[in-house]
């Protein structure tokens, strides 16, 4: 199918290949989290010493203190998070999952790539205009963010505004072409039910994500136009509503959380029934949960406004449904350690990962309970308790599931495999400093430390804990230097790594079928799939996997 | 299911046979386009008699019965998987959600124990407006109540530093109720003027504060100026 | 490029495209809905936005109904056309249709400079800020269809991929749904 004289910039850069365009996603982001990782590294030491001249950084101001977070916050939800875990993942594994030879529209998956590509480059150029880059928050309340002449970056602002919404039709395009795919292009003799949770997961999450992200284009391109042509949506002086902005926001910001949050519980799912060799507890009870969960993130949005100016009557309502969504959440983890529950368990690094996930997520669930408790929220609101509680949330996301994805799917992506002794150092020094920079942060918001605070030198109560800021930002510099370790096993296994074979982890699924790494066009003849996707120690099979388009042995009925 | 029950009976020979292509021919769609031309003629001249209830009814009933006949004759969303029919409105549903959860921020101006000032202040003025023509701008400036809507949301209604907005900022909103903030002797009448036109930053003051030269004239500063210098306990 | 053979697998009882366009389609619906309803919570409680609205011309608004009922009607016909195999007709209905989009922006254009003249600017108010903002974002919509229908003409007039003709007109009856409701909120409720 593939000509065989494409040149290299043809097959990288111009590719409508969907392996091509997932690994273009993951190069992207893993940059994009580096850019993020550099401005925690930033906005970090500057609390940990304020005013000093930083090594690689040297003496943050104010103004770009705001621009560091902000632009944290912005790269690592909507630049890492989303195209790793969607667009990376969604894109290489759903057409080796189903079993079919690429995405329904290639070229479709190729334009969202440039799009992407191109809101990435104008967030990053905005740092490099005159102003520099926003600092109004990642969640762009006006009036802040809506005046140039309160957040002081006219120019950053609307390139914050407009690299977001960019960033939004890229993911459109993406998700309509996943779902499309997941539902139309399924092996023969592959139904709903056989369908790994990971596919269904991403599936559900682009539509969530389409589902949810209307309002806020609206909202963006309502922004855009109060920054630059002066008109009053969100001026309370001209009869606009400042309050509409953030209720447009949060409709597609909280759905966003489980937009994210579902691939990375699909890739664990994945991990643990294959490294614990066991079927996944109860099938479709994940999945329904998983639904539920989708239609109840649109019911929460609100309590991130509790004290925000909303009518008090509407924050009751919302702390119920709030409180109610941690009982799906809460069922999915039962159903995983169920899974684990008498299987073989094999630490290898993607157990380790996905392990952790759950453990580390827990702590982000059960802290958010507070928060949910629109009482709890006036005290605990906009302070160091709330970023401690979805920096345990959204890391175990974005950072600990993609972890655990790429050790496990690396094999099948390059062809080799990584090293297992420098992924385990890896994962070690990473869990351990991330606890290290966020309880102490934990300890810091139930203190009363507030968000978005350039120094706290001026707040002498607050000045007495200083101790517990330098260690986490200790913590977090531990942290950055051990993702050297990642990059050089991830390239160096990349050229070097032992052979990985078709199927090194033994698993079922179909991308485990064909070479590593796949040609294009994935399979030689388009599979016929059998079984479910965890028939792992099944008894009436010998080997303790059954791959789902090995034929049944003989046995034609049952 | 209710296929038949929305059809057209009357008009058409095919009825009846459950039959898809009866629904396909070019006159059956010229017909469709005849009655949404019908339905249009009457949602216009409805409003006419300028009865609200009718107008209503005629506006967005309307509406919805045309969107109905698009969706169903021509888009025939009622041959595709019945799926397609739940997520569309499902989407429909949400922004349904949307709309009756963000309607009681954004539509009323007061509840329980809340009252949304700006929002009533700028329904007033602009009604006032309407009412008297354009005229009536520079001569009765009504600093109070400028006051209020603009630097109300940041510094409070009652310049007591206490806006909606005061809590997310950082440094705070000054507090002109506050003697300390007075006992300053560099905030001099000049001084707050500059602040007001100017910003804080012009001033060595909050950054956050934001130059309001261009919205207002010198005289209109000026009695800005004055009114915040009368929230001043010290200066009754 | 060839396509690949999951473009033409349909496990959902539906082609491919059309499950596209559909998805599309609710896309859209949360896009302009998010917007609409935004606009409708400001106009219930406004009481002053009444006179602004007041100025807004019904019989222009009217026409423009008109010209995209009819443009429907003949993209209606071109997909009709498409399913009897015949390409060069329903190339003929769609460039109907394209003329009807072009008429609609023409009208659109003159509507604006007139109203724009008169001072009614999208920073005038707040409803004219919707406004602009709602008719801008469906008539970028309008843009979009025409040049696609343009593309899909094209190659139906060879009668090569006739099923697209069925994918624009849905997509189109949207727009022209859109439209429908967006007549009675900005020209006739006043």
């Amino acid at each position: 199918m593939a000509s065989q004289n494409e040149n290299f910039f043809l097959k990288y850069f111009w590719s409508t290949d969907h392996k091509i365009i997932a690994l273009q996603y993951m190069f992207t982001g893993m940059a994009m989290a580096l850019i993020g990782g550099y401005f925690a590294y930033a906005f970090r030491m500057q609390l940990a010493f304020p005013g000093a001249e930083i090594p690689l950084v040297g003496v943050v101001t104010p103004h770009e203190y705001n621009a560091f977070v902000t632009n944290h916050g912005t790269i690592m939800i909507f630049w890492v998070a989303m195209p790793v875990l969607i667009a990376a993942f969604g894109n290489y594994l759903i057409p080796l999952m189903i079993g079919a030879d690429d995405m329904v529209f290639p070229r479709l998956n190729r334009l969202s790539y440039q799009i992407f590509l191109l809101s990435a480059i104008i967030l990053v150029a905005s740092f490099f205009v005159p102003g520099g880059g926003f600092g109004g928050a990642w969640t762009a309340y006006p009036p802040l963010s809506a005046d140039g002449a309160y957040n002081l970056t006219p120019l950053g602002a609307s390139m914050w505004v407009t690299a977001v919404a960019l960033e939004f039709v890229a993911f459109l395009m993406g998700g309509i072409n996943f779902i499309t795919t997941a539902m139309n292009s399924r092996a023969p003799g592959m139904k709903a039910f056989d369908v790994p949770i990971v596919i269904w997961f991403i599936v559900i999450a682009s539509i969530l994500f389409m589902a949810s992200v209307g309002p806020l284009i609206a909202g963006a391109i309502m922004l855009l136009f109060d920054q630059q042509i002066g008109t009053g949506y969100f001026d309370a002086r001209t009869g606009g509503d400042p309050v509409l902005y953030q209720h447009l926001f949060w409709f597609f910001g909280h759905p966003e959380v489980y937009v994210v949050l579902l691939p990375a519980l699909g890739i664990v799912a994945e991990i643990i029934t294959v490294f614990s060799r066991k079927k996944l507890f109860a099938y479709k009870i994940v999945l329904y949960t998983a639904i539920a969960t989708g239609v109840l993130s649109f019911f929460v949005w609100a309590h991130h406004q509790f004290i925000a100016g909303i009518d008090p009557r509407m924050a009751n309502i919302f702390t119920v449904t709030t409180v109610l969504i941690s009982i799906p959440i809460a069922e999915m983890c039962f159903v995983y350690i169920a899974t684990l529950y008498g299987g073989s368990i094999r630490f290898t690094v993607p157990m380790l990962w996905a392990l952790a996930f759950m453990a580390e997520f827990l702590i982000g669930g059960v802290t958010g309970i507070f928060l949910g408790a629109s009482g709890a929220d006036i005290y605990f609101h906009d302070t160091y308790f709330v970023l401690a509680h979805f920096h345990y949330t959204f890391f175990p996301i974005a950072i600990i599931a993609v972890f655990a994805g790429i050790t496990y799917w690396f094999p099948k992506m390059f062809g080799r495999m990584m090293s297992e002794t420098a992924g385990k150092v890896h994962f070690w020094i990473t869990i351990l400093t991330f606890n290290g920079i966020f309880i102490p942060l934990f300890v810091l918001g139930a203190w009363g430390q507030h968000r978005r605070i350039y120094s706290y030198e001026h707040f002498p109560d607050l000045w007495e804990l200083q101790p517990l800021r330098i260690f986490a930002t200790t913590c977090l510099v531990i942290m950055l230097l051990a993702q050297v370790i990642f990059l050089v096993n991830f390239f160096v296994s990349m050229l070097r790594g032992k052979k990985a074979g078709n199927n090194p982890w033994r698993a079922n699924t179909l991308e485990w079928t064909v070479p590593s790494p796949p040609p294009h066009g994935n399979f030689e003849t388009l599979p016929v799939v059998h079984r479910g996707p965890y028939e792992y120690s099944h008894p009436d099979h010998d080997e303790d996997f059954w791959p789902q388009d090995a034929a049944p042995a003989a046995e034609s009925a049952s | 299911m209710s296929d038949h029950a929305h059809s057209h009976g009357g008009s058409e020979g095919h009825e009846g046979h459950g039959e898809e292509h009866a629904h396909h021919g070019p006159e059956h769609y010229v017909r469709i386009w005849v009655i949404l031309l019908v339905l249009l003629a009457i949602s216009v001249l409805g409003p006419m008699l300028e009865i609200q209830v009718i107008t209503l009814v005629t506006a967005f009933g309307i509406a919805v019965v045309k969107a109905f006949l698009v969706c169903k004759y021509f888009m025939h969303l009622d041959v595709q998987p019945k799926y397609v029919l739940y997520f569309l409105t499902v989407a429909l549903a949400f922004m349904l959600l949307f709309f009756f959860a963000v309607a009681p921020d954004v539509m009323n101006h007061e509840g329980q124990n809340w009252t949304n000032v700006a929002a009533q202040e700028h329904i007033a003025r602009a009604l006032a407006e309407q009412g008297h023509g354009a005229a009536g701008e520079a001569g009765d400036f009504d600093a109070a109540g400028v006051f209020a809507t603009t630097c109300g949301p940041c510094h409070g209604a009652g310049g007591a530093g206490d806006g909606a907005a005061a809590a997310a900022l950082n440094p705070r909103p000054a507090n002109f109720t506050d003697p300390a903030f007075w006992a300053d002797s560099s905030r001099t009448h000049e001084h707050i003027l500059t602040v007001i036109r100017d910003g804080g930053p012009a001033a060595g003051r909050s950054p956050l504060m934001a130059a309001f030269g261009a919205q207002f004239d010198e005289a209109q500063l000026e009695a800005l100026a004055r009114f915040v210098e009368s929230l001043n306990p010290n200066a009754q | 490029m060839m396509k690949p053979v999951a473009t033409t697998r349909s496990a959902a009882g539906i082609s491919t495209g059309m499950l596209a366009v559909w998805w599309l389609l609710a896309s859209e619906i949360v896009i302009f809905g998010g917007l609409l309803a935004s606009y409708i919570m400001h106009r219930l409680a406004h009481p002053e936005w009444a006179e602004y609205a007041s100025h807004t011309n019904t019989w222009i608004g009217t026409l423009n109904t008109f010209v995209l009922l009819s443009s429907s009607l003949s993209a209606v016909l071109a997909h009709h056309a498409a399913e009897k195999g015949d390409g060069k007709k329903a190339a003929k209905y769609l460039l109907v249709t394209i003329g009807g989009a072009l008429t609609f922006l023409v009208v659109k254009s003159i509507e604006w400079s007139i109203e724009i003249h008169h001072g009614y600017t999208i920073t005038a108010n707040g409803f004219w800020a919707f406004y602009y903002v709602a008719a801008g974002i469906h008539a970028s919509h309008v843009i979009v269809g025409a040049i696609v229908m343009g593309w899909v003409a094209w190659y139906a007039n060879q009668n090569r991929e006739l099923q697209r003709v069925e994918m624009v007109g849905v997509y189109w009856h949207f727009v022209d749904i859109v439209w429908i409701f967006l007549f009675p909120l900005l020209y006739i409720a006043k």
